[in-house]
Protein backbone atom coordinates (compact mmCIF):
# COMPACT_ATOMS: atom_id res chain seq x y z
CA UNK A 1 0.00 0.00 0.00
CA UNK A 2 1.89 2.95 -1.05
CA UNK A 3 -0.92 5.28 -0.74
CA UNK A 4 -4.03 4.87 1.36
CA UNK A 5 -6.73 7.84 0.55
CA UNK A 6 -4.01 10.29 0.73
CA UNK A 7 -1.80 9.79 3.31
CA UNK A 8 1.80 8.44 3.28
CA UNK A 9 1.19 5.90 5.90
CA UNK A 10 -0.73 3.89 8.14
CA UNK A 11 0.92 5.90 11.06
CA UNK A 12 -0.57 9.12 9.57
CA UNK A 13 -3.54 8.11 8.84
CA UNK A 14 -4.13 6.90 12.69
CA UNK A 15 -2.77 10.20 13.91
CA UNK A 16 -5.04 12.11 11.90
CA UNK A 17 -8.05 10.06 12.60
CA UNK A 18 -7.82 10.82 15.88
CA UNK A 19 -7.47 14.05 15.93
CA UNK A 20 -9.56 17.46 14.52
CA UNK A 21 -6.75 17.70 11.68
CA UNK A 22 -9.45 15.29 9.75
CA UNK A 23 -11.65 18.34 9.45
CA UNK A 24 -8.31 20.28 8.25
CA UNK A 25 -8.01 17.62 5.34
CA UNK A 26 -11.69 17.88 4.33
CA UNK A 27 -10.70 21.62 3.35
CA UNK A 28 -8.52 20.49 0.71
CA UNK A 29 -9.75 22.33 -2.38
CA UNK A 30 -11.02 25.17 -0.49
CA UNK A 31 -10.02 28.66 -0.04
CA UNK A 32 -9.16 29.52 3.33
CA UNK A 33 -7.27 31.69 5.38
CA UNK A 34 -4.49 30.17 8.13
CA UNK A 35 -3.56 32.37 10.70
CA UNK A 36 0.17 31.94 11.45
CA UNK A 37 2.02 31.69 14.94
CA UNK A 38 3.96 35.00 13.47
CA UNK A 39 0.68 36.88 13.13
CA UNK A 40 0.71 36.90 9.34
CA UNK A 41 -1.39 35.21 7.08
CA UNK A 42 -1.81 33.38 3.96
CA UNK A 43 -4.74 33.09 2.04
CA UNK A 44 -5.16 30.57 -0.72
CA UNK A 45 -6.01 27.00 -1.81
CA UNK A 46 -5.73 24.23 0.34
CA UNK A 47 -3.81 21.78 -1.90
CA UNK A 48 -3.15 19.78 1.26
CA UNK A 49 -3.00 19.09 5.09
CA UNK A 50 -1.10 15.99 6.84
CA UNK A 51 -1.08 14.31 10.27
CA UNK A 52 1.35 17.07 11.62
CA UNK A 53 -0.90 19.96 10.42
CA UNK A 54 1.47 21.13 7.49
CA UNK A 55 -0.24 23.08 5.06
CA UNK A 56 0.35 23.27 1.62
CA UNK A 57 -1.28 26.04 0.01
CA UNK A 58 -1.58 27.45 -4.01
CA UNK A 59 -2.45 30.98 -5.23
CA UNK A 60 -1.67 32.81 -2.10
CA UNK A 61 -2.12 35.92 -0.97
CA UNK A 62 0.42 36.27 2.37
CA UNK A 63 -0.27 39.47 4.76
CA UNK A 64 2.87 39.78 6.88
CA UNK A 65 2.77 41.37 10.16
CA UNK A 66 2.81 44.42 9.15
CA UNK A 67 0.34 44.58 6.60
CA UNK A 68 2.77 44.26 3.52
CA UNK A 69 1.10 42.08 0.92
CA UNK A 70 3.01 39.49 -1.06
CA UNK A 71 1.97 37.15 -3.92
CA UNK A 72 3.20 33.25 -3.62
CA UNK A 73 2.22 30.37 -6.19
CA UNK A 74 3.27 28.08 -3.32
CA UNK A 75 3.42 28.11 0.30
CA UNK A 76 4.57 25.10 2.46
CA UNK A 77 3.44 26.12 6.59
CA UNK A 78 5.08 23.69 9.21
CA UNK A 79 1.62 22.43 11.55
CA UNK A 80 3.86 24.49 14.43
CA UNK A 81 3.08 27.80 12.85
CA UNK A 82 -0.16 27.54 12.43
CA UNK A 83 -2.02 29.46 14.81
CA UNK A 84 -6.21 29.49 13.89
CA UNK A 85 -7.45 28.25 10.33
CA UNK A 86 -10.88 30.05 9.09
CA UNK A 87 -13.60 27.45 7.98
CA UNK A 88 -15.07 28.80 5.10
CA UNK A 89 -19.11 29.78 6.20
CA UNK A 90 -20.89 27.20 4.13
CA UNK A 91 -18.57 23.73 5.25
CA UNK A 92 -20.74 21.53 7.49
CA UNK A 93 -18.16 20.01 9.64
CA UNK A 94 -19.77 16.77 10.54
CA UNK A 95 -19.89 16.25 7.11
CA UNK A 96 -16.66 16.48 5.79
CA UNK A 97 -15.36 14.84 9.26
CA UNK A 98 -17.92 12.02 8.48
CA UNK A 99 -16.60 11.90 4.48
CA UNK A 100 -13.04 12.14 5.46
CA UNK A 101 -13.23 9.09 7.79
CA UNK A 102 -15.75 7.01 4.93
CA UNK A 103 -13.00 7.97 2.11
CA UNK A 104 -10.49 6.21 4.40
CA UNK A 105 -12.41 2.63 5.74
CA UNK A 106 -13.28 2.31 1.78
CA UNK A 107 -9.52 2.74 0.62
CA UNK A 108 -8.82 0.13 3.65
CA UNK A 109 -11.77 -2.69 3.06
CA UNK A 110 -10.72 -2.06 -0.76
CA UNK A 111 -7.03 -3.25 0.06
CA UNK A 112 -8.13 -6.64 1.50
CA UNK A 113 -10.32 -6.49 4.40
CA UNK A 114 -12.90 -8.50 5.50
CA UNK A 115 -15.18 -9.63 2.89
CA UNK A 116 -18.05 -8.47 4.91
CA UNK A 117 -17.12 -5.14 5.12
CA UNK A 118 -16.00 -4.86 1.72
CA UNK A 119 -17.53 -1.92 -0.05
CA UNK A 120 -17.75 -0.54 -4.01
CA UNK A 121 -14.90 1.66 -4.08
CA UNK A 122 -16.54 4.81 -5.60
CA UNK B 1 -14.19 -2.75 13.45
CA UNK B 2 -14.41 -0.35 16.31
CA UNK B 3 -12.08 2.37 16.67
CA UNK B 4 -12.18 4.60 19.69
CA UNK B 5 -12.34 8.09 18.45
CA UNK B 6 -10.49 10.97 20.45
CA UNK B 7 -12.58 13.80 18.55
CA UNK B 8 -15.70 14.27 20.57
CA UNK B 9 -18.46 17.03 19.20
CA UNK B 10 -21.54 18.51 19.74
CA UNK B 11 -22.33 19.31 16.18
CA UNK B 12 -25.91 17.73 15.22
CA UNK B 13 -25.69 13.58 15.01
CA UNK B 14 -29.14 13.22 13.32
CA UNK B 15 -30.37 10.59 15.94
CA UNK B 16 -31.03 11.12 19.76
CA UNK B 17 -28.06 11.18 22.19
CA UNK B 18 -28.36 8.55 24.94
CA UNK B 19 -27.83 9.13 28.56
CA UNK B 20 -26.18 6.44 30.04
CA UNK B 21 -22.51 5.50 29.94
CA UNK B 22 -21.28 4.94 26.59
CA UNK B 23 -17.82 5.26 25.14
CA UNK B 24 -17.40 7.46 21.91
CA UNK B 25 -16.70 4.86 18.46
CA UNK B 26 -16.84 5.44 14.96
CA UNK B 27 -18.42 2.22 13.96
CA UNK B 28 -18.10 0.23 10.71
CA UNK B 29 -21.09 -1.55 10.27
CA UNK B 30 -22.31 -2.81 7.41
CA UNK B 31 -21.87 0.46 5.37
CA UNK B 32 -23.15 2.48 8.40
CA UNK B 33 -20.60 5.01 9.89
CA UNK B 34 -22.44 5.79 13.20
CA UNK B 35 -21.28 7.93 15.81
CA UNK B 36 -22.18 7.28 19.50
CA UNK B 37 -22.56 9.17 22.61
CA UNK B 38 -19.88 10.14 24.94
CA UNK B 39 -18.84 8.99 28.98
CA UNK B 40 -21.58 10.77 31.08
CA UNK B 41 -18.65 10.74 34.33
CA UNK B 42 -16.45 13.05 34.60
CA UNK B 43 -13.14 11.11 34.77
CA UNK B 44 -10.12 13.18 33.91
CA UNK B 45 -9.69 17.45 33.50
CA UNK B 46 -10.27 17.71 29.69
CA UNK B 47 -14.14 15.85 30.21
CA UNK B 48 -14.60 19.08 31.88
CA UNK B 49 -14.04 20.89 28.58
CA UNK B 50 -16.32 18.38 27.70
CA UNK B 51 -19.26 20.02 29.88
CA UNK B 52 -18.70 22.74 27.86
CA UNK B 53 -19.58 21.30 24.30
CA UNK B 54 -21.53 23.77 22.44
CA UNK B 55 -21.64 26.44 25.20
CA UNK B 56 -20.17 29.92 25.26
CA UNK B 57 -16.61 29.60 26.14
CA UNK B 58 -13.45 31.70 27.12
CA UNK B 59 -10.08 30.79 25.89
CA UNK B 60 -6.81 32.23 27.11
CA UNK B 61 -4.48 32.01 24.78
CA UNK B 62 -0.85 32.85 24.26
CA UNK B 63 0.51 35.79 23.23
CA UNK B 64 -1.98 37.70 24.43
CA UNK B 65 -4.82 36.65 23.26
CA UNK B 66 -8.19 36.03 24.30
CA UNK B 67 -11.21 34.20 22.61
CA UNK B 68 -14.87 34.27 23.28
CA UNK B 69 -16.84 31.32 21.02
CA UNK B 70 -18.90 28.42 21.13
CA UNK B 71 -17.40 25.58 21.45
CA UNK B 72 -18.12 22.78 18.30
CA UNK B 73 -15.66 20.57 18.94
CA UNK B 74 -12.09 19.74 20.54
CA UNK B 75 -9.45 16.83 20.55
CA UNK B 76 -7.21 16.07 23.05
CA UNK B 77 -4.27 18.29 22.08
CA UNK B 78 -6.67 21.26 22.74
CA UNK B 79 -7.64 21.68 18.56
CA UNK B 80 -10.76 23.36 18.83
CA UNK B 81 -13.38 24.48 16.81
CA UNK B 82 -15.38 27.57 17.97
CA UNK B 83 -18.52 29.39 16.21
CA UNK B 84 -18.44 32.98 16.56
CA UNK B 85 -15.73 33.96 17.64
CA UNK B 86 -14.30 37.49 18.94
CA UNK B 87 -10.79 37.33 19.67
CA UNK B 88 -8.85 40.00 21.72
CA UNK B 89 -5.78 41.11 21.41
CA UNK B 90 -4.02 43.22 24.35
CA UNK B 91 -1.00 45.07 23.42
CA UNK B 92 0.62 47.26 26.42
CA UNK B 93 2.01 50.39 25.45
CA UNK B 94 4.59 52.67 27.28
CA UNK B 95 3.85 56.63 27.62
CA UNK B 96 7.11 57.79 26.75
CA UNK B 97 6.81 60.92 29.08
CA UNK B 98 4.82 59.86 31.84
CA UNK B 99 6.02 55.41 31.69
CA UNK B 100 2.50 55.03 32.27
CA UNK B 101 1.29 51.52 30.75
CA UNK B 102 -1.36 51.93 28.46
CA UNK B 103 -3.35 48.74 27.60
CA UNK B 104 -4.94 48.26 24.43
CA UNK B 105 -6.83 45.90 23.01
CA UNK B 106 -8.15 44.53 19.08
CA UNK B 107 -11.18 42.44 18.36
CA UNK B 108 -11.96 40.83 15.49
CA UNK B 109 -14.84 38.59 14.75
CA UNK B 110 -14.65 35.83 13.07
CA UNK B 111 -17.33 32.99 12.03
CA UNK B 112 -15.91 29.57 11.99
CA UNK B 113 -13.01 28.89 13.23
CA UNK B 114 -10.22 25.96 13.76
CA UNK B 115 -7.86 26.53 16.82
CA UNK B 116 -4.22 24.88 17.14
CA UNK B 117 -3.62 23.70 20.33
CA UNK B 118 -0.99 24.06 21.36
CA UNK B 119 -1.65 28.05 21.49
CA UNK B 120 -4.22 27.22 24.36
CA UNK B 121 -3.32 28.23 27.97
CA UNK B 122 -6.65 28.07 29.47
CA UNK B 123 -10.58 27.19 28.46
CA UNK B 124 -13.27 28.65 31.14
CA UNK B 125 -16.74 29.08 31.10
CA UNK B 126 -17.36 32.95 29.60
CA UNK B 127 -15.86 35.89 32.06
CA UNK B 128 -18.64 38.06 33.57
CA UNK B 129 -17.37 41.13 33.15
CA UNK B 130 -17.78 43.22 36.64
Amino acid sequence: IHLVAGFSSIRERTIAENSLVILLQGLQGQVTTVDLRDESTARGHVVNVDAFMNIRLKKVLHRDRRGRLTQLEDLFVTGRNVRYVHIPDHMDIMETIQGQLAKSHRVRNFAGGRKEYAKKKS
Amino acid sequence: METEASIITSLPLGFPTCLFELKMHIYLKRQQMLFCCTTNTVEEPLDLIRLSLDERIYVKMRNDRELRGRLHAYDQHLNMILGDVEETVTTVEIDEETYEELYKSTKRNIPMLFVRGDGVVLVAPPLRVG
